[in-house]
């Protein structure tokens, strides 16, 4: 049985125009192969040839122009059942490069045929990335300066199922195409074909000259390249198959697959790491209080702050954070913002901070400007070297940070100050910090944690509170 | 289960409770860990997340994927809507459901790449050739992400659309309590895919009546199905009529035009007697609910209106509003951009716009004063 379509035929290309013969070769190779019409999609772009999707009696996409690829690809992704066609011109390949390159590199299984007629032909005969060297077009009327894209030879480094080159004329294109509908993997065949329209009257190529040109610019017929590595959207489910069944597994629903689509919100399992903090101890806390952390990118500013947070969760407060830090890592400053509230927080905006930790010349630097303006109701707490430095308004309180965070061991002063500031700030129960630290940590870092916060407290004397 | 998560995590949530089974995305700050969240979740629950080659092929995929029958979503910023735009015209003209986010920040052009903003307000709302309304909803916090996701979800499904879910930096990486067995109650129940039966003959684009949605049918379903960016008609061949042309696009502007009432959503807290109201969304809302409170605590009567829906304009619900006050103050992290919205609605004279985009949070206090309310 034929593929087409035949009561909108005649095909809406000019006459002569190589496309209706790619597009009666894409219906032989359907024909061959017997493959269920509902079972295939022939998915186009913006070109002459994209119009061939509504011939076919097959599901058909016709999206933007050089994004074949992309829907192409949605489409194997999703459903890898499918035999899915893209279908694209010379113009799409240029525009879609990276997508041309990205679906070889994946080898995904798609079977992509460009009909390569070397120039634009929807929009007047401007030249396209295919275009020969010296070749004349509406927009290269001297002559062509660029060098040709080799598609196949762009792709060939990523070894995807199947390479071809051939032409409109060849008897050899149905089985090239044949073949590469059944590759397993990206296939592309690269059809060298004649638009009448524009190329051919400006330039002498014609049936009997295109093997010529096909010598003269070193890219040859046939097939280039068969590879063997795994189809994209099958080794992506392979890959992550040992994992949906431990976790089933785990699940104990029997290893049957729970399609995401029947999820409610009641039978919604958690993604992995997700953490419960129940109440483990009760916060006297009774004010909004925010809390500025400014240190350096290494410091582990951000972790510390996380469980200043989920420890004033754990005491049943409200807690809201931000950070802020550059690009890199472990260089540069790192800063967080807390705000800890036995009630609702709203606005999370820090106008003047309650409670600073100053850990580093880096967090000194961000502050500096800020910290002119602060009163006493501002508390910093800093190490004794970095206090010194600070010009500020706000009341400071010297500790030996540092040399605290020495004894107790490598990335524990940021603990060592929140140790302080649980201590002088009462912000809430040391438990909580340390039930924090241990669910949401590993142990070694956990117990790290733990003892820089112990040490920390120790600085502040019992009646310590600086605001009494 | 109380956790302490941020605005994109509860993103992560709501797609997996809304039953969200495909993602492509491309890496972007302050976007990129819905994307690393959908990479490690969706596998596990055999459903499909890629990282693309760049944001055209991101939205690209979830497209093609979404005309398969799954539900896809896809995460950026500004600069990546920008390349989304295209697309977007696309899924409009294709019907094709999906949920976009648009984790906000500062502009234009890369901007500041870690700092927030609401500048893409008006960019979604016109993020594509043609003028189709779009959808566009606002989350205030990290819960609101959540069911907010799952609205954008149920929306598209609904309407047939791309939904986007304008969250910003400051909402999408701020850290805070949810507890998601709280929020889950009040999350919209999941609206499924409207399926065409079996034993019809199926039209891409059908419908009884120009402001009804169609069913769909997946690309190697029990139907042949046509795809087309082109202009077209029911069966999606491609249409030259005028009247057929214009019927077509009719059918798109009313099937949303028509149900505002069922798309609207804002949080109208008006205080009888209070002659201003404080209008605003996304995390702006949140330095509002402060300034209303301390007014309020001062014996001051003002009104909120914080909008969930900020496309389509929810117009008669706030033109309501807007009559029964005398000063209508508008805050927004933008240079004044919804604040255009209600200048339709209202004498200009009432109009207040306290706008700000320098990487800073509008303060309670700002909005106060600026509002000129004490």
């Amino acid at each position: 049985m034929s593929y087409i379509n035949e009561e909108l035929l005649p095909f809406g290309f000019c006459p002569g125009c190589g496309h209706i013969k790619i597009a009666g070769y894409i219906d032989e190779a359907l024909t061959r192969l017997e493959l269920p019409p509902e079972k295939v999609v022939v998915v186009t772009d913006i070109g002459c040839i994209g119009i061939i999707d509504k011939y076919y009696k097959t599901n058909a996409f016709h999206g933007l122009h050089g994004r074949v690829l992309t829907y192409a690809s949605g489409i194997k992704l999703a459903d890898p059942e499918l035999t899915v066609i893209a279908v694209m011109g010379d113009g799409g390949a240029g525009i879609g490069g990276a997508h041309l390159l990205s679906a070889a590199r994946r080898n995904i299984g798609v079977t992509l045929i460009v009909a390569n007629n070397f120039n634009y032909g929807m929009t007047g005969g401007q030249h396209s990335c295919t275009t020969p060297f010296d070749a004349v077009t509406a927009t290269t009327p001297l002559g062509n300066l660029e060098a040709p894209l080799d598609l196949l030879g762009t792709l060939l480094p990523s070894k995807p199922a199947f390479l071809a080159r051939t032409t409109v004329f060849s008897e050899d294109a149905t089985d090239l195409l044949t073949e590469a509908l059944t590759a397993p993997g990206f296939a592309l065949v690269d059809i060298w074909d004649i638009c009448v329209a524009y190329f051919a009257g400006r330039n002498p190529l014609t049936r009997n000259t295109v093997d010529e040109w096909m010598e003269r610019m070193d890219m040859h017929p046939g097939v280039l390249c068969r590879g063997s590595r795994p189809e994209f959207s099958r080794a992506l489910r392979d890959l992550h198959e040992p994992l949906c069944l431990a976790k089933e597994a785990a699940e104990g629903d029997g290893g049957g697959a729970r399609e995401a689509s029947e999820a409610t919100s009641e039978s919604a399992t958690p993604p992995g790491d997700r953490v419960a903090l129940e109440q483990v101890a009760t916060s006297s806390l009774s004010a909004r209080t925010s809390v500025l952390i400014a240190g350096s990118a290494g410091q582990k500013i951000r972790s510390v702050a996380t469980l200043l947070g989920a420890g004033a969760i754990m005491s049943g407060l409200a807690a809201t954070q931000k950070d802020d830090y550059p690009i890199t890592v472990r260089t540069g400053h790192s800063q967080s913002e807390v705000i800890l509230s036995p009630d609702r927080i709203h606005y999370t905006g820090i106008e003047t901070p309650d409670v600073v930790l100053l850990l580093s010349d880096d967090g000194l630097a961000q502050v500096a400007k800020a910290a002119y303006s602060w009163s006493p109701g501002t508390r910093v707490y800093a190490d004794e070297a970095l206090a010194e430095r600070l010009d500020t308004g706000a009341r400071v309180v010297a500790l030996p940070l540092e040399e605290t965070a020495k004894k107790v061991g490598r990335l524990s002063l940021g603990a060592v100050g929140l140790g302080v500031l649980l201590a002088a700030e009462s912000l809430f129960p040391a438990e909580a910090f340390e039930a924090a630290a241990r669910l949401l940590q590993k142990d070694k870092v956990a117990e790290i944690n733990i003892a820089g916060l112990r040490a920390g407290m120790e600085l502040i004397p019992a009646q310590g509170d600086p605001r009494t | 289960m109380r956790e302490f998560i941020d605005g994109n995590e509860a993103v992560v949530l709501g797609a997996l409770d809304a039953g969200c089974d495909f993602f492509a995305g491309y890496p972007i700050t302050p976007a990129s860990s819905i994307l690393v969240g959908m990479l490690r979740e969706l596998p596990l629950r055999r459903g499909v997340a890629v990282q693309a080659e760049d944001e055209i092929a991101s939205i690209g995929m979830c497209i093609g994927a979404a005309m398969t029958g799954r539900k896809a979503m896809t995460a950026t910023s500004g600069p990546g809507i920008s390349l989304y735009s295209e697309n977007i015209g696309l899924a409009l003209m294709g019907e094709t459901p999906l949920v976009i986010v648009n984790v906000q920040r500062q502009g234009p052009a890369t901007g500041s790449a870690t700092k927030g903003a609401d500048g893409d307000i008006q960019f979604m709302r016109w993020v594509t050739s043609g003028g189709l309304p779009m959808i566009v909803l606002s989350p205030e916090n990290a819960a609101e992400c959540y069911t907010l996701t799952i609205r954008a979800f149920n929306l598209a499904e609904r309407f047939r659309i791309p939904v986007f879910l304008a969250s910003q930096k400051e909402v999408g990486l701020t850290r805070e309590l949810v507890d998601l067995d709280v929020v889950r109650r009040s999350a919209p129940a999941v609206v499924p895919r409207t399926v065409a039966p079996v034993d019809c003959v199926y039209e891409p684009h059908a419908c009884a009546l120009l402001e009804e949605v169609g069913p769909m049918s997946p690309i190697g379903g029990p139907h042949l199905v046509r795809y087309t960016t082109s202009t077209h008609d029911q069966r999606a061949y491609l249409a030259k009529d005028p009247v057929l042309i214009e019927e077509m696009l009719d059918h798109y502007r009313r099937k949303i035009t028509d149900h505002l009432e069922e798309i609207s959503h804002l949080d109208v807290d008006e205080q009888e007697g209070a002659d201003t109201v404080i209008i605003t969304y996304g995390v702006t809302a949140r330095a509002a609910r402060d300034a209303v409170a301390s007014q309020r605590a001062a014996g001051r009567k003002v009104s909120l209106v914080v909008l969930k829906t900020l496309f389509p304009v929810p117009e008669a619900e706030l033109a309501a509003v807007l009559a029964r006050h005398e000063r209508v103050v508008v805050a927004e992290m933008n240079l004044g951009q919804y604040v255009q919205e209600l200048r339709r609605l209202t004498e200009e004279s009432k109009i207040v716009s306290v706008a700000k985009m320098n990487t800073e949070l509008i303060s309670p206090t700002e909005i106060l004063v600026r509002g000129g309310l004490s």
